[in-house]
C-alpha cells in the first residue's frame, strides 16, 4: 500500500529516467520585428533545437509580430514545470505520450478548433486537444560487421533467430534502452508486450546474449559508433539519422514485422497566457506548410495526410505497410503510468531477461 | 371586428395551447428517458471495465496488486474519446493506485447486496459518471475487501441521448403537425354552417322579410329560429305600417276630393254668394284636414320606438285645470256643461305637459262630438291619475280595444278622424301609463282613465 506522495515520487524518478534529449535547458528567441504589435508566444517543448529551429524560424517568418520564446527541456523537466506553473507555456509539445497524454484527459489541454485540427486524421489527434504532428519510428541500427558475420538482419524475427543461433558470438555485442532506469526504453517495452507475447521470447535471448542496458540514446550511439557494438535495439529513428549519416558503417533497420513508431504530442494549455499565438502555432505545425517543413528539413516524419515523398508518414506507409505500429493515443496509455504496473512488467522483464536459457546448458 | 374576438382565433387558441403544452412536456420526458436510455447502455461499459480492473487484483508481498489491462481502460472510451479515470482503493478507502483519486459513493452495500453503483458526478470541473465496484479477495486465510471505482466524462452518453432525442423528437414534431392540422380542419368544418348562415342572410333580398330555411346544427338552430321570431315581428309591423298609410291616404283624400268638389261647383256659377258658400264650406274642411295631418304626424311620432321625449316634473291637477281652461269657451258655446276635480294635494308626475295636454284635448274633443252634456276632468294623486268622465252613450265593452286602433270611429259622422284614442293610448305608453276605459258613474257614459305609474322616491 503505498501512500499518495511515495507514489508522486515514484512518478517523478520514472519521468527522470525518460532521457532522449540532452538535459539542460536549450533556450531559442526569435524576437518580433520592431514597430509590429508584438505578441509573446512561448513553447515549452522536449524536441532538439536543430530539429525544431527550421520549424521556428519558418513560422516566425510567416509571422513576424510574434515574439517566440522557445524552451528545449528534458521531458521530466516539461512536465515538472508544467504541474508548477500551468499558465505558462502557449504550447507544450513533448515526446512522452503518456504524460502528455495523461495531462490532456486530466483537462489541462484546450480545444484547437480550427478548420485545419478539423482535418487532421483522427488516429492521430485526441478530441481536438492533443495532436501528434510527428510520425518517428522505432529503429535497430546495425553495424556493418554485424551483416558480413551473420547476414542480413530485417526484422525481430531475425535478431531472434540470430540471437538464440548465436548467443556467444553476440554476447555482449547488443545494445538496448534499460527499462528500468530510462522511460522510453519502459514505454517501448509495455508496448511491445502488448503488440506480441514473442516479445517476451525476445527478451529472454537478449537476456541470455548478456545484453548492454543503457540509459540514454547517446551512450548506445557513441558504442555502436566505436564498433562495441554491433546491434542497437529500439532507438529512436529521429535522433539516429543524423549520427548514422556520419558513420556509414552503420545502418538504420526498420524492422518490417513490426515497427512501433513514437509521435510528439501538442498542446494548448487551458491557461495559455497568449492562446491566440498558440493557436497560430498549431495550425502552422498542422497544417501543410509546417509538415511540409517537418518533413523536408527535420527527421520528425510528416503526419499530413496530403503529403507524400521522403520525410513522411505515408512514405514509410508504403513501404512498411501494416508493418508500423503507431502508439495508440487513447487511454490503454494511462496503464503505462500506473505504478503497480510498471512495477509488473519490469519484474517480468527482469524474470525474462534473466532466464537462463537452454543454449548455455 | 377585432381580430381577437374570433371565434377561429380562440378556439384554435384554447386548442392549441394545452396541445402545445402537452408537446413541451412530452420533449422533456422524450429528453430524460434518452439521458436514462443512455445512461443505461454506457453504465455496461463502467460495469464491464470495473470488472475486467477488479479480475486482475491479487494479493501479493502482502499487499493489494494490480496488474492493470490496458483494455479496460480502453473500454471507457468509446468514439466520443471520454476522459477516463480509475482507482483502485482498499478496505479502509485508501488510494492503491490509479489515475485520479476518485471519491468514493456513500451507498451501503448492506442494504441493497449491490456490489456495484454508478451515479453523476462533478470532480474538479468535470461532469463525469462514476461506477463503483465493491469486491473482496477471496484468500484460504483472510478476505480482503477492495474497491474498483472507474468513470469517464459524459461525451458519449449525451451523443447517444441526443440522437434519442432526434429520433424522438421527429416523431413528436410529426404528431405536432398532424395534431395542428387536423385542429385546422375541424375547427374550419366546425365553423362552416357559420359562413353558410352569413352567406344566406347576405345573399337575401333586403326587401324580404321571409323567414330563414337552411339546415343547421343546434346551436345555429336556435340563432336562426331566433332571428326568424324577429323577422316575423318585422312583418307584422310592417304590415300595420302599410295598413296605417293605407287609412292615413283614405283619410286625406276624402276631404281633399271634397274641397275639388266645393271649388268645381262654385265655378259653376256667377254669383258671388254661391262662391262665398263654397269657400265657408272648403275653409272648414281644410281646417279639419289640418287637423287631421296634426294627428297623423303626432301619432307617428308617438309610434316611433326611436321617439324618447324629454320627461319633466309636472302637477297633474295643474295639466287639468289648464285643459279645463283652453277648452271651457268651446263647450260652453255648444252648451255643454265642462268641469274639473282636483284631488287637494299635489299629484306630481315626470311627464311631457304638451302630451298631456293633448290627451286631454283629445277626450274633452271625442266627448264633446258624440253628444256628451257634462264632462268632467278629474285629477288623481293616489295613485297619480288623469280622468275625464262623460255622460255621452260610451263604448260597450266588447270595443274597447277596437277603438284604441287608429282610423276606427265609434260612430260615422263624418266629423273625426278616429286618431284621437289611437293618440291617448299612444301619449300613455311614452309615459308608462295604463289607458282604462270603463262605465260612468250610474251605468251611464263612458270614463277614460290613464293611470301613471306610482313616482320612485
Amino acid at each position: 500500500m503505498m501512500p499518495t506522495a511515495l507514489k508522486r515520487l515514484t512518478s517523478a524518478l520514472l519521468l527522470a529516467l525518460w532521457s532522449l534529449a540532452a538535459s539542460g535547458e536549450e533556450t531559442l528567441h526569435l524576437h518580433a520585428e520592431s514597430g509590429t504589435g508584438q505578441t509573446p508566444l512561448v513553447i515549452g517543448a522536449a524536441l532538439d533545437l536543430h530539429q525544431a529551429r527550421p520549424l521556428l524560424e519558418d513560422f516566425h517568418r510567416r509571422h513576424p509580430h510574434l515574439d517566440i520564446t522557445y524552451r528545449n527541456l528534458t521531458t521530466l523537466e516539461l512536465h515538472q514545470r508544467f504541474l508548477d506553473a500551468p499558465d505558462a507555456a502557449d504550447v507544450v509539445l513533448s515526446s512522452a505520450m503518456p504524460w502528455q497524454y495523461r495531462l490532456a484527459n486530466d483537462g489541462h489541454a484546450q480545444p484547437l478548433d480550427s478548420d485545419i485540427a478539423h482535418a487532421w486524421p483522427a488516429w492521430a489527434r485526441w478530441r481536438h486537444e492533443l495532436f501528434a504532428f510527428t510520425f518517428e519510428p522505432i529503429v535497430m541500427v546495425v553495424h556493418r560487421d554485424f551483416t558480413e558475420r551473420f547476414g542480413e538482419l530485417e526484422s525481430h524475427g531475425d535478431l531472434l533467430e540470430r540471437l538464440a543461433d548465436h548467443p556467444r558470438a553476440l554476447a555482449g555485442r547488443v545494445v538496448t534502452y534499460d527499462p528500468q532506469r530510462s522511460g522510453a526504453g519502459y514505454t517501448y517495452a509495455i508496448e511491445e508486450s502488448r503488440l506480441s507475447p514473442r516479445y517476451w521470447d525476445l527478451v529472454a535471448v537478449l537476456g541470455q546474449a548478456r545484453t548492454a542496458l543503457a540509459e540514454t540514446t547517446g551512450e548506445m550511439l557513441e558504442g555502436l559508433a566505436s564498433g562495441r557494438y554491433l546491434v542497437g535495439y529500439n532507438l529512436l529513428g529521429s535522433y539516429v539519422r543524423d549520427a548514422v549519416a556520419d558513420h556509414p558503417e552503420l545502418t538504420i533497420v526498420v524492422p518490417e514485422d513490426y515497427a512501433l513508431v513514437v509521435q510528439r504530442l501538442a498542446f494548448i494549455p487551458r491557461q495559455a497566457p497568449h492562446p491566440e499565438a498558440a493557436r497560430l502555432f498549431l495550425d502552422y505545425l498542422l497544417g501543410e506548410t509546417g509538415q511540409r517543413t517537418i518533413a523536408e528539413r527535420t527527421q520528425l516524419g510528416a503526419v499530413h495526410p496530403d503529403l507524400e515523398g521522403p520525410g513522411t508518414a505515408a512514405a514509410l506507409r508504403e513501404k512498411l505497410g501494416d508493418a508500423l505500429r503507431p502508439i495508440a493515443l487513447g487511454p490503454g496509455l494511462l496503464a503505462t503510468l500506473d505504478d503497480l504496473k510498471r512495477e509488473a512488467l519490469l519484474t517480468r522483464w527482469q524474470r525474462e531477461f534473466d532466464r537462463e536459457g537452454p543454449a548455455f546448458r | 371586428m377585432k381580430h381577437g374576438d374570433s371565434l377561429y382565433r380562440r378556439l384554435l387558441t384554447w386548442l392549441l395551447l394545452p396541445a402545445l403544452i402537452l408537446a413541451g412536456l412530452m420533449v422533456v420526458q422524450a429528453w430524460l428517458e434518452a439521458r436514462r436510455t443512455a445512461d443505461r447502455a454506457f453504465d455496461r461499459l463502467l460495469e464491464a471495465a470495473s470488472l475486467a480492473i477488479a479480475e486482475q487484483v491479487q494479493w501479493q508481498d502482502d499487499r493489494l496488486w494490480l496488474d492493470l489491462p490496458p483494455a479496460a481502460l480502453e473500454m471507457l472510451a468509446t468514439d466520443a474519446e471520454e476522459r477516463v479515470f480509475y482507482s483502485l482503493v482498499d478496505r479502509e478507502g485508501r488510494f492503491i493506485t490509479g489515475n485520479a483519486e476518485l471519491p468514493g459513493d456513500s451507498r451501503s452495500s448492506r442494504e441493497s447486496g449491490d456490489t456495484l453503483f454508478f451515479r453523476n458526478l462533478e470532480w474538479q470541473g468535470l461532469a463525469l459518471r462514476q461506477g463503483v465496484r465493491r469486491s473482496q479477495l477471496e484468500d484460504w486465510r483472510q478476505s480482503e475487501p477492495y474497491e474498483v471505482r472507474v468513470a469517464h466524462s459524459r461525451e458519449g452518453r449525451d451523443a447517444l441521448a441526443r440522437e434519442l432525442l432526434r429520433g424522438n423528437l421527429a416523431y413528436i414534431l410529426v404528431m405536432a403537425a398532424l395534431t395542428v392540422t387536423v385542429l385546422l380542419l375541424a375547427i374550419r368544418a366546425a365553423l362552416a354552417p357559420l359562413t353558410r348562415l352569413r352567406r344566406a342572410i347576405r345573399a337575401r333580398d333586403p326587401r324580404t322579410l321571409a323567414p330563414l330555411e337552411l339546415p343547421l346544427p343546434r346551436e345555429l338552430a336556435e340563432l336562426r329560429e331566433t332571428l326568424n321570431d324577429l323577422l316575423a315581428r318585422m312583418r307584422r309591423v310592417r304590415a300595420n305600417q302599410e295598413r296605417f298609410i293605407g287609412d292615413a291616404s283614405h283619410q286625406l283624400r276624402t276631404p281633399l276630393a271634397g274641397l275639388s268638389a266645393h271649388a268645381e261647383l262654385a265655378l259653376r256659377h256667377d254669383d258671388p254668394q254661391r262662391w262665398r258658400d263654397a269657400l265657408v264650406a272648403m275653409q272648414a274642411t281644410s281646417a279639419r284636414t289640418a287637423r287631421l295631418a296634426m294627428q297623423l304626424l303626432s301619432l307617428t311620432r308617438l309610434d316611433n320606438p326611436e321617439y324618447a321625449p324629454e320627461f319633466d316634473e309636472l302637477d297633474l291637477a295643474a295639466v287639468a285645470r289648464q285643459a279645463v281652461r283652453d277648452h271651457w269657451a268651446h263647450c260652453h258655446r255648444d252648451g255643454i256643461d265642462l268641469g274639473v276635480e282636483d284631488p287637494g294635494s299635489p299629484a306630481t308626475i315626470r311627464g311631457v305637459t304638451w302630451q298631456l295636454d293633448e290627451a286631454l284635448g283629445n277626450l274633452i274633443d271625442n266627448a264633446r262630438r258624440y253628444g256628451a252634456r257634462r264632462i268632467t276632468v278629474r285629477a288623481r294623486a293616489q295613485p297619480p291619475a288623469l280622468e275625464v268622465e262623460d255622460d255621452g252613450p260610451g263604448i260597450p265593452e266588447s270595443r274597447h280595444l277596437l277603438v284604441l286602433r287608429p282610423f276606427h270611429r265609434g260612430q260615422d259622422d263624418g266629423e273625426g278622424s278616429g286618431l284621437g284614442l289611437a293618440i291617448v293610448d299612444g301619449i300613455a305608453r311614452t309615459h308608462g301609463a295604463r289607458l282604462r276605459l270603463g262605465e260612468g258613474t250610474g251605468g251611464r257614459g263612458l270614463i277614460v282613465s290613464l293611470t301613471f305609474p306610482r313616482e320612485d322616491p
